[in-house]
């Protein structure tokens, strides 16, 4: 402290003999260094004091008192930097152990794709942040049965992130990829309305392709429909199934439709879209992925995917601004 | 060597505040920590003025290992603290941002205890050293 | 900064709430805590008016939805009016539509008379 207090009277001193903006930013300099060694501003202030009186020593004693007051007052500055200081500290903290939670939830809920013959199934989801709000689940029968749940959890940050293991741990007591889309969407509904908060809830398409008839019967939760392409017809039909959103009601029934594919058909399933809403918004996103994929047809299921969500990307004015999830399933 | 003040007015506050610079100013504390010790006499008294409406300060000199040093201990038999992990916590809630409060006192002396029993009262005590 | 503002009163034995400006993550509770403050009671009817949102997101529909539980829950009724076409497809999509009393903007259908 002594020595800080020579240094901070030289430095006064320079400046009181030399007006130099140069003096002043030496000063600059050294307050850096003495808040890095967490010295209070009453220390500081209490520093001057001494160092003035060292200088002029023949001021007048309203001169000290007024650098008592100040001293005074200064101490509740003091208090509530060191709060600061101290909040951020903790908010740190907080961040890092988010970034933990965040890296174990990916784990868990890792996605890997099947790899069939009968089927080329590919797959892209990214998040718009940390953690994901999408999820999407694959079961597999031993070349009988595919099954796709494309997830969206309504909400972010720590609470989605429960209710979607929620969703992971329904969908692996389910086991089965035979089960039909109407019993798994009515399953799952039963069990995140009875264990999530009122405001909480999940979007989601369910899937599951009969590889030897090559019959992919679906449903849907609240979801925005898939889109199927009809390769004899060059035509794409919005697969739509009526059901509510996943949590909202106790007992719900959903239905649960057909289509048959023929070779080069293939279905799109996504998740963007469903829950945003911009008055201004005049961009039809699900022309533009139909378009797109029509294009890349050629390509494998997990290069179409990848292409869809770079062109997107590209689109600027398209505003991404949510989870980005594609599953396409081509035959 | 300890004085007492009890706190029942406002103006109580600052009676304690006079004892406590003038203890410290006698046992050989400077400006600065005088300030400090000042603060957080002023702090805890406020405490019982506004939480307790009753209660006192006491002000005593220590002296330990050849060292010499203060104390301060602020009692009441106000309502109590219900949760004393939440009032040591920083926060906007309890200091509404000003960063006093008891985490305030503590940052201001060298250690602080406190004990409190719901319906019955709190007693705080803090300490700093030369 | 994104806003959201709230506005009720008393219309003979409708509650009617308008609801304006932006509803996303940050504007939620401003808006949940608007609906929790709301006393409802056996056989009320509560009309809440969304032509003046310029934009919803998850959040809002999480806060709407919840609403709407809490006001089934007490006997009473809810009505939501005011639906552009965006909102409306929102509802429709996720089967809200089906489950909640919904009438769209009335600028908008009448739009779709002239064609």
């Amino acid at each position: 402290m002594n020595e800080l207090q020579i240094q901070y009277k030289k430095i006064l001193a320079d400046y009181i003999e030399n007006q130099t903006e140069r003096n002043l930013y030496i000063g600059q300099n050294f307050i850096r260094q003495l808040i890095q060694k967490k010295i209070t501003p009453e220390e500081v202030i209490g520093m001057h004091k001494h160092a003035i009186e060292e200088i002029s020593p023949d001021l007048p004693p309203a001169s000290a008192h007024g650098y008592d007051f100040l001293i005074e007052i200064m101490v509740h500055f003091g208090l509530t930097l060191k709060e600061r200081q101290s909040l951020l500290e903790r908010q740190e903290e907080l961040r890092i152990e988010m970034n933990v939670a965040a890296n174990i939830q990916n784990l868990m809920l890792k996605t890997t794709v099947p790899n069939t013959n009968q089927i080329d199934i590919g797959m892209v989801s990214i998040p718009i942040r940390k953690m994901n709000g999408d999820y999407v689940h694959f079961l597999m029968d031993d070349d009988t049965y595919v099954g796709v749940a494309v997830t969206d959890v309504v909400g972010k940050g720590v609470p989605a992130a429960l209710c979607m293991s929620m969703v992971k741990y329904g969908l692996d007591t389910l086991e089965y990829a035979e089960n039909n889309p109407a019993y798994v969407l009515e399953v799952l509904n039963r069990i995140i309305e009875k264990s999530v908060d009122d405001s909480m809830f999940v979007s989601m398409f369910y899937g599951r392709f009969d590889i030897v008839n090559d019959l992919f019967t679906y449903g849907s939760a609240g979801h925005e429909p898939a889109l199927y392409y009809s390769s004899v017809e060059d035509t794409f039909y919005d697969l739509e199934s009526k059901g509510l959103l996943l949590g909202v009601m106790p007992e719900v029934k959903y239905p649960q439709f057909e289509v048959q594919l023929q070779n080069n058909d293939f279905i799109i399933m996504m998740t963007d879209g469903v829950t945003e809403f911009r008055k201004d918004e005049t961009i039809n996103s699900r022309e533009i992925i139909g378009n797109l994929a029509r294009s890349l047809c050629h390509l494998s299921a997990q290069q179409m995917c990848e292409a869809i969500y770079e062109e997107l990307q590209k689109l600027q004015k398209f505003g991404l601004e949510d989870d980005f999830t594609v599953v396409i399933f081509k035959k | 060597m300890r004085s007492t003040v009890e706190i029942i007015t406002e103006w109580d506050i600052v009676t304690a505040r006079q004892l406590g610079r003038n203890k410290a100013k006698s046992i050989g504390f400077g400006t600065v920590d005088q300030a400090r010790i000042t603060t957080a006499v002023s702090e805890l008294a406020r405490n019982i003025y506004l939480y307790a409406h009753a209660g006192e300060i006491i002000i005593e000199r220590l002296e330990k290992d050849g060292r010499q040093g203060i104390a301060i201990t602020a009692t009441d038999n106000g309502p109590g603290i219900v949760d004393i992990r939440c009032v040591m916590e920083d926060g906007f809630s309890t200091s509404g941002g000003l960063g006093a409060g008891l985490p305030g006192v503590k940052r201001l002396m060298d250690g602080l205890e406190v004990q409190s029993r719901l319906g019955e009262g709190t007693t705080v005590r803090t300490e700093k050293w030369l | 900064m994104m806003n959201v503002n709230v506005q009720f009163r008393e219309d003979g034995n409708v509650t009617r709430g308008l609801i304006e400006g932006e509803i996303d993550t940050y504007t939620a509770p401003i808006l949940r805590a608007e609906l929790d403050a709301i006393r409802v009671a056996n056989g009320m009817l509560i009309e809440l008016n969304l032509s003046k949102i310029s934009y919803m997101d998850s959040t809002g529909l999480g806060i709407i939805v919840a609403f709407y539980k809490k006001v089934t829950k007490e006997n009473a009724q809810l009505k939501l009016v005011g639906l552009t076409n965006r909102l409306g497809r929102l509802f429709d999509i996720t089967g809200l539509s089906d489950l909640m009393d919904i009438e769209m903007d009335k600028k908008v259908e009448l739009s779709y008379e002239s064609i």
